[in-house]
């Protein structure tokens, strides 16, 4: 240890940042917790708890995969189009041909998305801005040429009980969540694959010349995002029991955001799937109170994209001096 | 060129086993010619230097050796046996380890993981297979210590390391895997007096475990305290060979720069 000095002995102020950046958003998430419960009797309800848990497990989704994306050095725009493709193309199947073959049609039609965008990042070179915002525009002009961008209705209402119904204490779509989260979690923290995103979010160059096969780590992770933007997209199927063209939009803005909130850099190789739950709940509860507390939707937006540039500043700022691994 | 009864000559002379050796290669990039029927001998137990001027073909003839480039004619052979690796993978697995100057390190994960990078040890049965994390780092901290005095932490990302010791992981984990070939490129090229000695440690370490250790170096003072015999490239050809404990800085920089005219090999020096 003795041997370490010069690099570890970083200034107070780099220290503080990196501090804040490890364990801020817990001192902000519990804060917000305390002060929404101690101000607003109407968010300590069993009812709201409940609506909260169900409104961002879609976007959770969404979040945890791309926590892989980001880590890895990448980012996915294209998943709100992918989670609305999922929903036009599994509510058609539902409709002409049933329940499970709609299910499986979203997931396949979600995945090939991903598929596409892996290829053109890992293999074609494109940069990951240009690929997924490229496919993100084409789905959607696609979806909404094939549906005249207006909703159809006709899937089976039983298939509300996917968005809306509730088992036990939760929602549905939040025992998704949670499933999809643990399963995404395992994968990211315990296993090699999950070992390798880091790895080439690190150093790329490093992972290839020690024999790691880079372009199919990255193609995995963008079919890994294309398929969980469906999961969120069969969600929102189940929420309104039509197809929804519409569906999903500023999506990736949201769970980019989660995801940065949550302490994982742009410039990859830092992350964790804790951090982005936490993101993930972070922004749940501001849209929550900012609902509570009577401001207009519109507002959303501003806040969304006010802390994703707190978070992206904070995160470069601290960069500057010092890497950590989580 | 006698090239063959000289080396049969030398080899005859020494009496060590020839780990990595390279025949008559030649190399060229368009018009250029990089290496011009260039030979070189590796041998295990020794520290083997390899000098010359910015663009003499150092660079080019250890990316022969370690197979990131394929030569346009002549040999390289391995314990006595030809090989042709297609592949710095196959030449790794093959025994010949190379430490880039890059280091090859990922700086935001911890010291074990870097040791274990692309070999991850596993555990549980094959499709849920998992990393084994605590075993890999136990296994990390007993190799390092084998080739490095000061330890790093095994858990710190290798970004909030020196550079000593950065280097240090590197060689260790080109030592770790059953390598026999080591071929450094400048190990010491952005270290500070303190690091460097450190890292000559290292070096000379493997050559005491027996490893056959291949470095560049433009450091003639570096080269006199850890190497046992240099080899001079000049313009593309290999203009000698010397033991360095019957030569001279002198000498050396003599042929480095054509100075003096070269009678090649050295007798029955060494």
């Amino acid at each position: 240890m003795s041997a370490t000095a010069p690099t570890l002995t970083t200034s107070v102020g780099t220290r503080a940042m990196d501090f804040l950046r490890r364990y801020g958003i817990v001192v902000v998430f519990v804060a917000l917790l305390v002060v929404l419960t101690a101000t607003l009797p109407q968010f300590r309800t069993a009812e709201n708890l409940r609506n909260i848990l169900q409104q961002n497990a879609v976007i959770g989704i969404i979040a945890c995969a791309m926590t892989f994306a980001i880590i890895s050095g990448g980012f996915d725009l294209s998943v709100g189009a992918g989670a609305a493709l999922a929903s036009v193309v599994g509510a058609r199947l539902m409709i002409e041909a049933g329940i499970p073959l709609g299910i499986a049609g979203a997931l396949f039609a979600g995945l090939a998305l991903g598929l596409l965008n892996g290829f053109l990042i890992a293999y074609a070179g494109v940069n990951p801005f240009v690929a997924t915002l490229g496919t993100a525009t084409v789905v959607r002009g696609l979806i909404y040429v094939s549906t005249n961008a207006t909703p159809f209705f006709g899937v089976p209402m039983s298939f509300t009980v996917v968005g809306l119904g509730r088992t036990g204490p939760l929602p549905n779509a939040t025992w998704i969540f949670l499933a999809v989260t643990l399963t995404l979690a395992f994968v990211l923290h315990q296993t090699r694959f999950g070992h390798y995103v880091y790895a080439i979010g690190g150093n790329i160059v490093a992972a290839a010349e020690m024999g790691i096969d880079v372009r199919r780590v990255k193609l995995a992770v963008y079919a890994l995002v294309g398929a969980s933007a469906a999961v969120s997209g069969i969600i929102l199927t189940g929420q309104t029991a039509s197809g929804q063209p519409q569906a999903a939009l500023n999506y990736e803005l949201a769970a980019i955001t989660a995801v940065i909130v949550g302490g994982a850099s742009l410039g990859g190789g830092r992350g964790g799937m804790a951090g982005t739950i936490l993101g993930v709940f972070l922004l749940g509860l501001v849209s929550n109170a900012l609902n509570l507390y009577g401001v207009s939707a519109f507002w959303q937006p501003v806040a969304t994209g006010t802390i994703l540039v707190l978070a992206v500043g904070v995160d470069s700022y601290s960069r500057r001096s010092v890497f950590a691994w989580r | 060129m006698m090239h063959a009864e000289v080396f049969a000559e030398a080899d005859k002379r020494e009496g060590l086993p020839s780990t990595l050796r390279a025949r008559h290669i030649s190399k060229r990039f368009g018009g250029v010619v990089a290496l011009d029927d260039v030979s070189i001998d590796v041998a295990a137990g020794q520290i083997t230097g390899l000098v010359g001027d910015n663009g003499a073909g150092k660079s080019t003839l250890i990316r022969i050796l370690s197979a990131v480039l394929d030569p346009d004619s002549g040999t390289v052979e391995l314990d006595g046996a030809p090989v042709h690796f297609t592949s710095p993978a196959e030449a790794r697995a093959a025994g010949i380890e190379t430490v880039y100057q890059d280091l090859a390190l990922a700086g935001n994960m911890p010291v074990w993981a870097n040791i274990y990078l692309g070999r991850e040890l596993l555990r549980g049965l094959k499709p849920l297979n998992v990393l084994d994390k605590r075993r890999m780092a136990v296994e990390a901290e007993a190799m390092l210590s084998r080739f490095s005095r000061t330890m790093p932490p095994i858990d710190a990302p290798t970004s909030q390391l020196s550079g000593g010791q950065r280097q240090a992981i590197a060689i260790a984990r080109a030592a770790a895997w059953g390598s026999k070939v080591i071929i450094m490129d400048e190990p010491t090229a952005a270290l500070g007096p303190a690091e460097t000695r450190a890292v000559e440690e290292v070096i000379a370490g493997l050559r005491d475990r027996g490893f056959a250790v291949l470095i560049i170096s433009h450091n003639l003072e570096q080269v006199f305290r850890l190497v046992d015999r240099v080899w001079v490239l000049r313009r593309g050809r290999m203009i000698g060979d010397r033991w360095l404990a019957t030569s001279t800085p002198e000498e050396i920089v003599g042929m480095i720069t054509g100075a003096t005219a070269v009678v090649r090999g050295q007798g029955g020096a060494g």
